[in-house]
């Protein structure tokens, strides 16, 4: 029983980031019909500025994670400007390729930057965790919790309360009709790509001190973030906000209890096992932005 | 004329170990050649019938593993009743290989192609992440981490001439570039059949082509499979060549650098793979010696947005285009149009 | 194809590999090739170790170089893969004709080098794997100087009268390595009537060992024995210290560099004992003090991390020992150079150097017997024993 709590504690600790991951790709993915092969390393480029931040510029630890946000926020909407909008109008494979040209110029350009060398981030938080019970959970992850609600929450106040989040709605509803009705597209795509990679950059900025930061630290975080984009529904933030949740309880309980080892496997045989299924994703009747 | 060209070049293939005596060159001669059989596999799918499949180095690593591990011999344990596999000589090896691989694509093809589009890429993307976590954990059959190895080379055992082992490197070229051939001239016959057009109308229109009557999950699912098998003949010659087999075989570099050839040396033409897995096969051993690996990558990546951006049919359909404006222009009429079917536009 | 078309690519084709064939040999240098993981899962420690060969390598040809000409480290980068490894091997074989080799840093690695070597016929000097199975298997190419799993159990038992250990787990990668070292020491326990638990195992480039922590801290062993390397012990460390895991654990393999685990994992790392081979933080401890202070030296004039002094004496120790057998071959000839390896006599930083015949016979290989310390992080601090 003890385990099963520290287990749930766990996921629910993961699950936060891992829902920040889903729901910037499930706007891209949904928005755009982009397969943005570019998030993880959005993920990877948000722990990397927190490192660079915290070890070589000396900054405070909470103002570095901002900070990585608005960075990430700032390389989304150039890669959309230089990469994407050019792209405009062509199929979905040709942009899926050029984001695959972006993730390899990415990928290496870190490596080169940073070395092959793991880093870790230094924190100011105790080593000691926070003990209630059976259940220790680390000062540092339950900052990372918060700090996911928040941005979680900040996104659903973005899409469903605010102007721009209404032009994004009706983009993904009809992008031709909204177009008619004075939306800028061009706009909403590059606001839409930019705010997706900003929240990659936040999940990375949070989970990259938990753990370590590496320059493949972003493969396995695409992947993850698919699967809760499919779980969820395309566009679904609410969808991809529990997809996150869930896909970081499975793995948890999956690597509890089955096997440590296929821990990482979960997400992907959800992917399958849901799309054979349900072709269209698992709330595909919610398919809807907000 | 054409007929002629491609023998000239088999011929010229042919002679090239007279030539090169350099091993080290030799060995990136057969690796090269390895990667464009599964290049050209990869084109079927991507290139003729359209379906963006990149989880394809999931069928080159199965077709590697299920050789090695049937020339090697393995016991496992499932659910308490222990399986011992022996040693088996190394031909049978891949046509299991090839066979376990195109199983695969079968199964793959037929549950994959409900789903479309995008969703059809994560599928195929997981399916390739799955099967390695399931290479790194499943011990008692792959090893994992430890790899498959001492995997036995191609031995050959004739009647009249008795046993013949692939050790040098000379013979290895000759058998890939035999299994080259053969793949090649697959491709080609299946391209220029009724079968291939038939894909090729998938490609270009699904919904007309079924409106017309065209059985689209039938021929995609055989594409699937020959495309797969391919891949897993290729995995089976790496298998052997390397001679080593771990759970990294699966990473989806791999995938990706088949892409690049096929993207930048041309889809949906016959030599594309083959010019895109020349130069992606050449240049990084050429490139060695002035940059790092990771600066090669970013170039290459950086090509590939360029071609995209540029020359979205890649680099033969240009050239052939470049040499055609020399050449006096044809009235048009010509029926020319398959199995190179790269003229259509609306890509 | 038009003809145009294949013309033009064929010339192309043809001229790129005349080109490459047709490269000028280097003579002047011995060439010494060097397969270390610079990126990947062991990244900080190739690393280290390739530096450190680096400095052995400038000693060497700072005092006249090896029989009159200068040793040329040809170093390459496995990516902690061994397919990989086996593919840098063949290519500084035949590419670059090395006459002897140094590698391959992981036991995994090692193996899969071990086929080309058996192959080409050129030996290669083991510094840092531990896998019983290098030496047992029967590959006369090999001369190892970092000890095998069953040694370090073997000079391990030595102390656990002190550590009064009652049962113990284990977490260990899951490679040759973690799963080499955890076969020997549970022999070695059982053997001393020591109870073992669980055996838990990780992915190389796991980061998250929670499932094993928490499935470890449900059990009733005292000590907890960890395997693999630094990285992946930082984030051991700082997650059982989150979990409220509260046990002795004991690392092993010399592959800690507990001053990075310091550094990086802080408190969590407090408690805990390695074993190590090497002793930078008293140099008397050494078999060569003189030749360890020198080192330490060299090492921090060039800037590096202190804490990769724990393992960067394996690629100089290497480096020597190779240089030594290369001036008694009396030329750079991988058949001489193997005969010479087995009446090379040295002292290095880790310990005697002097190879012994192990493994069946008719294929023996070398191993060579080296100093096992147990070091134990204090406050924030490294406690070495006395001499």
């Amino acid at each position: 029983m003890d385990q099963l709590l520290q287990h749930l504690v766990n996921a629910v600790v993961l699950g936060g980031t891992y829902a920040l991951l889903g729901i910037g790709l499930t706007l891209i993915f949904g928005i755009m019909r982009v397969v943005n092969f570019t998030h993880g390393e959005l993920y990877a480029f948000g722990a990397y500025a927190v490192y660079w931040f915290v070890a070589t510029s000396g900054v405070n630890f909470f103002l570095a994670i901002p900070l990585a946000i608005a960075a990430g926020l700032l390389l989304g909407a150039a890669v959309e400007y230089l990469l994407l909008r050019p792209m405009r109008g062509a199929d979905i494979d040709t942009t899926m390729l050029v984001m695959i040209g972006a993730w390899i110029v990415m990928q290496n350009s870190e490596m080169i930057v940073w070395g092959g060398v793991a880093k870790s981030i230094t924190t100011p938080f105790p080593e000691s965790p926070l003990v209630v019970g059976p259940v220790s959970v680390s000062w540092l992850r339950l900052f990372a919790l918060g700090f996911a609600l928040l941005l979680i929450a900040g996104t659903y106040v973005l899409i469903n309360r605010t102007k721009l989040g209404k032009a994004m709605r009706a983009t993904f509803q009809d992008s031709d009709t909204a177009a008619l009705m004075g939306v800028n597209i061009r706009a909403i795509h590059t606001a839409t790509f930019a705010i997706g990679s900003g929240l990659a950059a936040a999940a990375g900025a949070l989970l990259g001190p938990v753990f370590l930061v590496e320059p493949t630290m972003g493969d396995l975080a695409s992947l993850k973030a698919f699967a809760i984009v499919i779980l969820g529904g395309l566009g679904n933030v609410t969808g991809a906000t529990i997809g996150g949740f869930a896909l970081a309880l499975v793995e948890e309980m999956g690597a509890g209890y089955v096997s440590s080892g296929y821990r990482d496997a979960m997400g992907f045989a959800i992917i399958i096992v849901v799309l054979l299924i349900k072709p269209t994703g698992l709330f595909a009747r919610a398919e809807r932005v907000g | 004329m054409r007929r002629a060209l491609s023998y000239a070049w088999l011929l010229a293939l042919f002679t090239v170990p007279i030539w090169l005596q350099d091993q080290y060159l030799l060995h990136v001669a057969i690796v090269t050649g390895i990667f464009i059989i599964a290049a050209m596999s990869l084109n079927l799918l991507l290139g003729y019938t359209g379906q963006l499949s990149l989880g394809h180095v999931g069928f080159f690593g199965i077709g590697a593993y299920a050789s090695a591990l049937a020339a090697v011999g393995f016991d496992v344990d499932v659910f308490g009743h222990t399986f011992v596999h022996d040693p088996w000589p190394v031909p049978a090896a891949f046509a299991i290989g090839t066979a376990v691989a195109g199983l695969c694509g079968y199964l793959i093809g037929k549950l994959s192609f409900r789903v479309r589009g995008a969703y059809f890429v994560i599928v195929t993307v997981s399916f390739a992440e799955v099967v390695r976590i399931v290479a790194v954990n499943w011990v008692d059959l792959t090893q994992g981490p430890l790899a498959v190895t001492n995997i036995p080379p191609f031995a050959f055992a004739l009647p009249a001439i008795g046993r013949y082992t692939l050790y040098s490197k000379v013979s290895n070229y000759y058998l890939v570039l035999l299994v080259a051939t053969a793949a090649y001239v697959t491709i080609k016959r299946l391209v220029g059949s009724r079968i291939g057009r038939a894909m090729i109308a998938l490609r270009e229109n699904e919904q007309l082509a079924v409106s017309v009557g065209i059985d689209v999950t039938r021929y995609l699912v055989l594409a699937a499979v020959v495309s797969a098998a391919m891949a897993g003949a290729a995995g089976s010659l790496y298998a052997h060549y390397i001679r080593i087999v771990d759970p990294d075989i699966f990473v989806f570099l791999y995938t990706v650098t088949m892409v690049i050839m096929v993207i930048t040396g041309g889809k949906g033409t016959l030599a594309g793979p083959i010019v895109g897995g020349l130069i992606f096969g050449f240049v990084p051993v050429v490139g060695r010696s002035f940059a790092s690996p990771e600066v090669q990558w970013i170039l290459y990546g950086g090509l590939m947005i360029l071609v995209v951006f540029l020359l979205p049919q890649g680099i033969t359909p240009a050239v052939r285009r470049l040499a055609a404006a020399r050449i006096a222009p044809r009235p048009n009429g010509n029926l020319d149009v398959l199995p190179d079917a790269s003229q259509a536009g609306g890509r | 194809m038009t003809r145009r078309t294949s013309g033009v690519a064929g010339l192309a084709v043809a001229l790129l590999i005349g080109a490459l064939a047709a490269r000028p040999e280097a003579q002047q240098t011995i060439k010494v090739g060097v397969i270390q993981p610079l990126t990947g899962a062991f990244a900080a420690s190739g690393t280290y170790v390739s530096n450190g060969a680096r400095i052995a390598a400038d000693e060497i040809n700072a005092a006249g170089g090896v029989l009159g000409r200068k040793i040329e480290l040809v170093v390459e980068d496995n990516k902690s893969n061994p397919t990989e490894a086996a593919s840098v091997a063949e290519k500084l074989i035949v590419r670059d004709k090395v006459p002897v080799l140094m590698g391959a840093w992981g036991s995994s690695l090692t193996l899969a080098v071990m086929p080309k070597l058996m192959e080409y016929q050129v030996p290669m000097l083991v510094e840092t794997s531990s896998s019983d199975k290098i030496t047992t298997i029967g590959n006369p190419f090999v001369f190892r100087i970092s000890p095998p799993s069953s040694v370090e159990a073997t000079g391990f038992a030595r102390m656990i009268d002190q550590l009064k250990i009652g049962k113990a787990d284990f977490l260990v990668v899951n490679n040759d390595w973690g799963l080499g070292t955890a076969d020997q020491f549970t022999r070695m326990f059982k053997a001393h009537n020591i109870k073992v638990g669980l055996v838990e195992n990780m992915a190389q480039n796991a980061q998250d060992m929670s499932a094993q922590l928490a499935k470890i801290k449900a059990s009733d062993a005292d000590t907890l024995i960890v395997t693999t390397a630094v990285e992946q012990l930082t984030l051991v460390f700082k997650q059982a210290a989150a979990l409220g895991l509260k046990r002795r654990i004991i690392t092993t393999g010399g592959s800690q560099v507990p001053d990075q685990l310091i550094e990086q994992a802080g408190g969590a790392a407090n408690g805990t004992s390695h074993i190590a081979f090497f002793a930078p933080w008293n140099p008397d401890l050494s078999a060569d003090p003189a030749r360890a202070r020198a080192f330490i030296a060299e090492w921090k004039k060039r800037g590096y991390a202190f804490a990769g002094l724990t393992e960067s004496f394996r690629g100089y120790d290497g480096i020597r020992t190779i240089a030594a057998a290369i001036t008694k071959a009396g030329k750079p000839d991988a058949a001489a150079i193997r005969t010479a390896f087995w009446t090379v006599e040295l002292t290095g930083l880790g310990g005697k150097i002097k190879f012994n015949k192990v493994g069946p016979a008719g294929m023996e290989s070398g191993q060579s017997i080296c100093d096992i310390f147990l070091v134990r992080i204090e406050n924030g601090k490294v406690v070495v024993p006395k001499a």
